[in-house]
C-alpha cells in the first residue's frame, strides 16, 4: 500500500533484488582480490578482467564528479594505472572496490579542488555552454519532450555542481554505486557518522533545488 | 510508529525508504506512519523527486579506445629505468633549470670565499731564532771593539801618532 503522491520507482530495484545482489557482490568481491592477486603474480590477463568489471563503474563516477567525459576518461586511466603500479604492493586487507574508489574520489576531490574544473569548461565552451557533454537525443522523444529533458537534465547538473566536493562524492557512491554508509566512509577515510552527515545535507540542499521537478 | 523526523534516524530512514532499500518489514510500517504524518510524506515525495531526477543523468559510451591508450601507458611505464621512474615520467630538465642555476652560483660562491690568500701559520721557533741572531751580533761586535781597544794600548805612541 502507498500513500497518495509518494508512489516507489518502478526502476529500483526491491529490497529482496537487493538482498540477492549484495550475495552476488560479496562473491565478486572476493573474486576481485582474488584477481588481483593473480596481478601481483605477474598475470597480465587478470588485470584485463579486473578492468572489464570496474571500467565502467568508475568512469561514470568520475565523469559524474567532474561532468565531463574527457576529463573522466583521463583520470580513469590515472586510477587503473596507479591500480596496476602498486600491484607488487597490493594486500587484500580492504574491499577492492573500496580501494578503486579510493583512487577514484582522490584524484577527482584534487582535479576538483585545484580549479582545473573552470580552466577546462572555459576551454570548452565551443563545445557545449556547460562545459559537459551533450546526452545523445533520444529518438523516441519528440523534438519538443527532447527539449524538456534537456532542461530538466541541465537542472540536475548544475544542482550536482553546487554541492561541495566531498558531498557530491558521497551522492555519487550512495545513489549510483549503491554503496553502504561504513563502505563510503572507508572510500572518504572519515567516519561513518561524517558520511550520514555530508549525505543528510547533500540530499537536503538537493530537495531544496529539485523541487519544482515533483 | 514514533515520527522519523523526532529522532536522529528520520532522515535516514526516509532516504532509505526513497532508495528502496529498506526491509519490507519497516517499509510497510513507514508506510503506514506516511497515511497520517503529513510532515513525513511531504519529506518522501520530495525525496523520491531527488532520486528520480538524479536517474536522468545517465553516463556517455565509454571510448572505443581506452583500454589501448591505458594499455600503451603501461607499456611505456615498463620502459623506464629506475632514475626515470623516480624523477617521474613527465619529468623535465626545464622547470630545474632555475635550481639547478641557483645551486651552481651558491657552490662557486663557497669556493670563492674559501680560495682568499694562504697565510701560513708563523711557528714559534722563529722569534727566538732572530733574537739569538740579534745577540750573538751583538757579542761578535763587543768583541771586535775589545779587541780594537787592545791593540791600541800594545802600539807606542809613535805608531799612534
Amino acid at each position: 500500500m502507498n500513500p497518495e503522491g509518494v508512489n516507489p520507482p518502478a526502476a529500483q530495484p526491491s529490497w529482496t533484488e537487493r538482498v540477492n545482489s549484495d550475495r552476488a557482490a560479496e562473491v565478486s568481491l572476493e573474486r576481485d582480490a582474488e584477481l588481483m592477486l593473480r596481478v601481483r603474480e605477474g598475470d597480465q590477463a587478470s588485470f584485463g578482467f579486473l578492468l572489464d568489471r570496474h571500467r565502467s563503474p568508475v568512469i561514470h563516477f568520475l565523469y559524474r564528479m567532474v561532468q565531463n567525459q574527457g576529463v573522466a576518461e583521463e583520470l580513469a586511466q590515472e586510477v587503473f594505472l596507479r591500480v596496476y603500479k602498486s600491484r607488487s604492493s597490493y594486500e587484500p586487507t580492504a574491499k577492492f572496490t573500496t580501494w578503486l574508489f579510493r583512487i577514484a574520489s582522490h584524484l577527482a576531490l584534487n582535479w576538483i579542488r585545484d580549479g582545473r574544473n573552470e580552466k577546462r569548461q572555459a576551454s570548452l565552451d565551443e563545445e557545449s555552454p556547460d562545459g559537459t557533454a551533450k546526452q545523445v537525443p533520444d529518438r523516441s522523444r519528440s523534438v519538443e519532450q527532447e527539449l524538456i529533458y534537456q532542461v530538466k537534465l541541465r537542472e540536475v547538473r548544475q544542482a550536482i555542481e553546487s554541492l561541495p566536493a566531498k558531498q557530491k562524492a558521497a551522492v555519487m557512491m550512495h545513489k549510483y554505486q549503491e554503496m553502504e554508509y561504513s563502505q563510503i566512509a572507508d572510500v572518504l577515510s572519515c567516519s561513518e557518522s561524517a558520511v550520514k552527515s555530508l549525505l543528510f545535507r547533500a540530499y537536503e540542499s538537493l530537495r531544496m533545488r529539485l523541487a519544482h521537478m515533483a | 510508529m514514533e515520527c522519523p523526523q523526532q529522532n536522529d534516524a528520520g532522515v535516514e530512514l526516509i532516504i532509505a525508504y526513497a532508495a528502496r532499500t529498506l526491509d519490507p518489514a519497516n517499509e510497510a510500517a513507514f508506510e503506514r506512519h506516511l497515511e497520517v504524518c503529513a510532515s513525513c510524506r511531504e519529506m518522501a515525495a520530495a525525496q523520491r523527486t531527488v532520486w528520480s531526477a538524479l536517474d536522468e543523468l545517465t553516463p556517455l559510451p565509454v571510448s572505443s579506445n581506452f583500454d589501448a591508450k591505458l594499455y600503451q601507458r603501461i607499456a611505456e611505464e615498463q620502459q623506464y629505468t629506475w632514475w626515470q621512474r623516480l624523477f617521474g615520467a613527465n619529468w623535465s630538465w626545464r622547470p630545474a633549470m632555475p635550481v639547478a642555476a641557483a645551486c651552481a652560483v651558491l657552490i662557486v660562491a663557497l669556493l670563492v670565499k674559501n680560495s682568499g690568500p694562504t697565510v701560513v701559520p708563523q711557528t714559534q721557533s722563529q722569534p727566538n731564532l732572530q733574537i739569538e741572531q740579534v745577540e750573538r751580533a751583538l757579542d761578535d761586535m763587543d768583541m771586535l771593539k775589545q779587541m780594537g781597544e787592545a791593540a791600541l794600548e800594545k802600539s807606542t805612541p809613535q805608531e799612534r801618532i
